[in-house]
């Protein structure tokens, strides 16, 4: 906040944006961002739909981690479980998209609820082996319940249609995507600041403290799990109708893996950080993919795995690295450069 | 009665090698407070290691063999020193997901240099199958299960006599009264690594003797946590007996329950144990019952 900006009511004090200067960010950001199909090429496009689905899930999981605390290594099988609801109600039942993205919400939230019930008694470790233990029966069961989700062999999902308007080239998904995900942060930069909101920081920070303060264990870390699943969930469905195509291939412990190492680059505990790290994550992995052939290219005695095993290795290394010498993430690295801008020149 | 047995021996010699791992898990738990998630990517690359040494290389099962073990080493301390060690006094978070990071980078490593999916170890054991009863075994699984024993046996004594074995135990117990006896305690992290890495070494070995070297090995190392978490996380004795119950229970599972589910339900029989366990005993068999304060 700059200086000599002051609050006259509790709404001016409570306002996400509160200078002029702020709306006028916002109106260029949201300029830049829906004009973007104009000028992006449809693989860039695809980009930045992919971008959007990662945000609202790595955003659920930074409820669930970076504000509850709760360590969660199975949110690719919580996506999966969101997306297979919405490709099974909108393929086999032929419901409309909104049902099946509602739905896949709800059952994902559900399912996270049942696996985060251990959560009550057990923490940190305990808590993380229990959801990769999820992660693995969430995957089995959908690899092996062939009638339903196709099993092995996958299922093809239909375009999203909402009345008459047919998402199907990259360009029209990247509106809806792009919508769901602002209303997912808006929504979400208010829950924490709401009574749940705060809870979760207060179990975060030390849970026993936090149950004799008055605070329901049982009831908020619940709902944590059930947030961060449900907002796993729409990004499953968002997944499953942009690929059209689902597979349980898509949702691996590695990727689940690779949503931890997200919140952690961002920032864990903030809402810009998912969005940061996202775009970091996703934006590296392109990089990979534009230069590898390239480098293969220049370099032929290259080992055989070069192009696939290199992803891993620097995401690795920079989740390493983040852990160690930006422990607080990009998110806390931009609001370092923002308060230079602001006490310019000082 | 031939199938009952049979099951029963693959799955105590399998849940042997799975104690073993497991082994490496509670060792590092205990003496640093680190859990080591990593522990499936570890038994992964020291397989394909073995298999580059044994098979590409081609050096002979006695010198291979010694040089797998002292990678291990290596990659331990290398693991320890570079990942773990800045991190000390972080939150449990941090730690957790470090070994995530190390995780990630192992199994990109793995498919950079070995980007074959499949392979297998030259053959470590004699071929012919032993008799027992009416079940029919493979030396494989019966040298599995007579190195795990030698390596607990000398393991417990490793700790009941031997200086650093006194030394882990004590850190275990209270690092800040050890290292005001002046005991350097990173370096007791550093050796609970290196330890940890050669158990995954001879597991992942093993394993592959057995059953070949494939991406499953991450699973025979994530199948190490619920020996840990049924035997309890800072119980040596708890994973020496929750290992060969979880092999057990794999096969006897597998066996019988393939006809009334789906196929392939032994994979993530471990993985309902681990939920059945939390819900109802999440201390585990042998585990030390924590009482939190403020």
């Amino acid at each position: 906040m700059p200086t000599g900006i002051r609050s006259y009511n509790y709404a001016q004090d409570m306002a996400i944006f509160r200078t002029r200067a702020h709306w006028v960010w916002l109106g260029v950001l949201l300029a830049c961002l829906f004009t973007g199909p104009l000028y992006w090429g449809n693989y860039w496009l695809g980009v930045a739909n992919l971008i959007g689905i990662t945000i609202i899930a790595a955003m659920g999981l930074n409820i669930l981690t970076g504000y509850c605390g709760q360590l969660s290594i199975g949110h690719a099988g919580f996506i999966a479980v969101g997306a297979y609801t919405a490709a099974v109600l909108t393929n086999r039942f032929e419901m409309p998209f909104l049902v099946g993205l509602i739905c896949a919400g709800f059952s994902s939230g559900l399912v996270g609820m049942i696996f985060g019930i251990p959560s009550l008694r057990v923490k940190g470790f305990y808590l993380a082996i229990s959801t990769i233990a999820a992660q693995f029966i969430i995957i089995w069961v959908i690899n092996h319940w062939t009638p339903v989700t196709g099993g092995f062999n996958g299922m093809s999902v239909p375009p999203a249609q909402i009345g008459r308007l047919t998402f199907i080239s990259q360009g029209s998904q990247f509106y809806l995507i792009m919508i769901i995900v602002m209303i997912v942060v808006f929504l979400a930069k208010n829950l924490s600041r709401t009574r749940a909101g705060r809870a979760f920081v207060a179990i975060r920070d030390n849970d026993i403290a936090a149950q004799v303060m008055g605070i329901s264990l049982f009831r908020y870390k619940l709902l944590a799990f059930f947030i961060g699943c449900f907002l796993a969930g729409i990004a499953g469905s968002l997944f499953a109708h942009w690929t059209g195509f689902l597979n349980a291939e898509n949702f691996t412990m590695m990727d689940s893996i690779l949503y931890v190492g997200i919140i952690i680059i961002g920032g864990l505990g903030t809402i810009v950080g998912p969005i940061f790290g996202v775009l970091f994550i996703r934006l590296l992995q392109q990089l990979i993919t534009q230069i590898s052939p390239v480098m293969e290219g220049a370099l032929p005695n290259l080992p055989a795995g070069f192009t696939t095993g290199i992803g891993p290795m620097v995401f690795g290394i920079a989740i390493i690295l983040f852990l160690i010498f930006m422990p607080r993430g990009l998110a806390h690295r931009w609001s370092l450069v923002r308060a230079s801008y602001r006490l310019w020149p000082f | 009665m031939a199938e009952l047995s049979q099951f029963v021996i693959t799955g105590v010699t399998v849940g042997m090698v799975y104690a073993l791992i497991a082994l490496g898990f509670v060792l590092i738990w205990k003496s640093s407070g680190v859990a080591n998630l990593t522990l499936g990517q570890l038994v992964l690359v020291f397989s394909w290691f073995t298999y580059g040494i044994l098979v590409q290389v081609g050096f002979p099962v006695w010198v291979g063999i010694p040089l797998v073990i002292l990678f291990a080493l290596g990659v331990g301390w290398l693991v320890e020193r570079l990942a773990l060690r800045p991190l000390i006094g972080q939150p449990i978070l941090a730690l957790i997901t470090v070994t995530l990071g190390v995780a990630f980078f192992i199994e990109g490593l793995v498919s950079l240099v070995w980007p074959k999916s499949v392979a297998a170890l030259p053959r470590l054991f004699h071929e012919e199958p032993i008799y027992v009863g009416a079940a029919v075994v493979s030396q494989e699984y019966l040298w599995a299960a007579v190195i795990s024993v030698i390596l607990f046996v000398l393991l417990t004594l490793f700790f009941k006599y031997h200086r650093m074995g006194i030394i882990m135990r004590a850190v275990a117990d209270d690092q800040m009264a050890v290292q005001a006896c002046g005991v350097p305690v990173a370096k007791v992290f550093s050796r609970s690594w290196m330890f940890a890495c050669v158990l995954a070494a001879v597991g992942g070995i093993l394993m592959s003797s057995i059953g070949g070297i494939t991406f499953g090995l991450v699973g025979t190392g994530l199948k190490a946590f619920s020996v840990v978490i049924l035997g309890g996380l800072d119980s040596f004795l708890g994973a020496v007996v929750a290992g060969p119950i979880i092999g057990l229970a794999e096969n006897l599972g597998g066996g019988y329950l393939t006809p009334l589910t789906w196929p392939g339900v032994r994979e993530i029989i471990p993985f309902v144990i681990i939920v059945i366990v939390m819900f109802i005993r999440p201390h585990g068999l042998f585990g030390e019952r924590r009482i939190e304060r403020i």
